[in-house]
């Protein structure tokens, strides 16, 4: 339990709203991959603001939340459906859509799969929006020197 | 030698009219501004490819969408183009004179011109649903076929077949990839496909004189790599588990996912919700109606237009449209599930408009035009996009 407990506050906010969400809506959805439960993950302190992803039998998720600092905590802006913000992260530029739900207020999605039904298991789910979110904020390595032959050289290839 | 800038220049059309359009070229096609003097390069320098355009069992929807490219400019340049050849819609020649113009360009540009095919042929009764001066249109279709050096297959009755060949399709109705089995063929699906998708492919092809990468299906990847679902502006309502459960209910007025309803969005394949149509106005679902398929092969014969999405055979994959009928390998081990997370993300994120990576090599990627921009709230938007520098 003590794992458990030491989750953050948030991450455990956004997994019992989902929770919630699966338990009723989504209950008898015919894309759900039903290997997948829901569960928020690996959220971390990104500028202020707070970026994790989030894993359902539906979708799985990249998925910030605004951080501390008040309700725009972190530039998390309150955007309608329709709306998005881009976000520059290491890696890149990524369009995130706006919502919001009560209990949790307002949060930012960027999605990664939907339907998920590729996963055998929620294991595996786990382990590529883990893999996703370490590589969103990390610094791509520069590309390697193209290998051009002399062939290619003379003609394109 | 005649360019394709001395023609248009014949036409009427202005130096500065002729930059803009390659500008607007380049932005349509996710290339970036900077490769708008490479367009007009080439179309300077080149001989002018021939187009020939020809019509089988279809219903115009095509040619309509086509002539109703947004931008005024491009459609004009872009007709410009293309009118000089065949198409026996548009063209102001007719009977013999229209046929001397066939047999004029296939012979004297034998192995140089691009056929473009609106509709397709019906097989049955040796061709007899579908006469076309004289005789049936499939013998004209391989005659043209013949020494074309590329084809492409408008919209969905070219390239899967469509309303005509839907059960128990009894002209026989065939798409022209299974006639047409000897050369490199683009299918440009939609019923009809996005005006500025068909503009922007056929420049593509005559400006850089290549055909543009294809997906498995043979579909151009910078515009057909993404299901409408992945990028729908109903998305988080999706996500949250908001449907629409009956026309007109609260969920409808409120904008909810249309899934519920027979919104096919999930399975198919198009730029509708990123490009959009009438000058990236408005598409189906932000009209308040589900998408109905219409890119995907044979979408007549897959139930009602109502009925829900239930099977996703091997569609697992988002935006990856390479995987659809091939195994979708399952995501089990950890390195496995670990490069599908890098992939998503990777597929998630914005190219900045090229649509060609560092050493020139296309990405199969092409940036929203629209830049996420939603008609309605526009204003919102803009206050919304970029952060940080």
């Amino acid at each position: 339990m003590n794992a458990v407990e030491s989750r953050p506050a948030d991450e455990l906010a956004l997994e019992a709203l989902f929770q919630g969400v699966h338990a009723t809506r989504m209950r008898d959805l015919p894309l759900n991959n039903p290997q997948l439960r829901v569960e928020a993950l690996g959220f971390r302190d990104w500028q202020g603001a707070r970026v994790g992803a989030l894993v359902t039998p539906w979708s799985v998720l990249l998925t910030i939340l605004p951080g501390p600092g008040g309700a725009d905590g972190g530039g998390v802006r309150r955007l309608s459906v329709g709306c998005t913000q881009v976000w520059r992260f290491p890696s890149g530029e990524y369009e995130f859509h706006g919502h919001e739900a009560e209990g949790l207020g307002h949060y930012q999605q960027c999605s990664l799969f939907s339907p998920a039904l590729e996963f055998e298991s929620h294991e595996a789910a786990r382990i590529a929006a883990l893999a996703a979110l370490d590589a969103l904020l990390a610094v791509p390595p520069p590309p390697e020197p193209r290998k051009v032959s002399r062939r290619g050289l003379l003609l394109g290839g | 030698m005649e360019t394709f800038y001395d023609v248009l220049r014949r036409q009427g059309i202005t130096r500065r009219s002729f930059v803009k359009f390659c500008s607007l070229t380049a932005t349509s096609l996710g290339l970036g501004s900077a490769f708008a003097p490479r367009i007009a390069h080439a179309l300077e320098t080149k001989p002018r490819t021939p187009v020939l355009w020809l019509h089988g069992l279809e219903c115009t929807c095509c040619s309509e969408s086509f002539i109703r490219s947004a931008h005024p400019l491009a459609k004009d340049v872009v007709l410009s183009m293309l009118s000089l050849d065949y198409d026996d819609t548009l063209m102001a020649a007719a009977g013999h004179q229209a046929h001397a113009i066939l047999e004029e360009i296939t012979a004297k540009h034998k192995g140089e011109y691009i056929l473009a095919v609106e509709g397709n042929p019906p097989l049955a009764e040796d061709g007899m649903f579908c006469i076309s001066g004289g005789k049936p249109f499939i013998d004209k279709l391989k005659w043209v076929a013949k020494d074309a050096k590329a084809v492409i297959a408008w919209g969905s009755c070219a390239s899967w077949g469509c309303v005509q060949a839907a059960k128990p399709n009894p002209t026989q109705a065939t798409p022209i990839h299974k006639v047409i089995t000897d050369k490199p063929i683009v299918k440009v699906p939609g019923c009809p496909p996005i005006a500025e998708v068909m503009t922007a492919v056929v420049t593509y092809m005559l400006t850089f004189d290549r055909i543009p990468e294809l997906d498995r299906q043979g579909r151009p990847k910078m515009f057909y790599g993404q299901r409408i679902h992945d990028k729908c502006y109903r998305r988080p309502h999706f996500d949250a588990g908001q449907f629409v459960e009956a026309w007109d209910d609260e969920g409808a007025r409120k904008g909810y996912c249309l899934y519920k309803v027979g919104c096919k969005g999930p399975t198919s394949y198009s730029p509708c919700s990123t490009m959009r149509w009438n000058e990236g106005v408005s598409f189906p679902i932000a009209s308040g109606h589900g998408c109905i398929g219409c890119s995907e092969d044979g979408f007549w014969d897959k139930g009602s237009f109502y009925d829900r999405v239930t099977q996703i055979n091997a569609f697992g994959v988002e935006g990856n449209a390479d995987r659809i009928g091939g195994a979708v390998a399952a995501v089990t081990g950890t390195a496995i599930a670990a490069h599908a997370g890098l992939t998503a993300l990777k597929r998630a994120r914005l190219d900045h408009g090229t649509g060609f990576d560092r050493n020139g090599e296309e990405t199969g990627q092409r940036r929203d035009p629209q830049g996420g921009r939603r008609p309605a709230e526009t204003a919102a938007v803009d206050q919304n996009t970029g952060r940080g520098a």
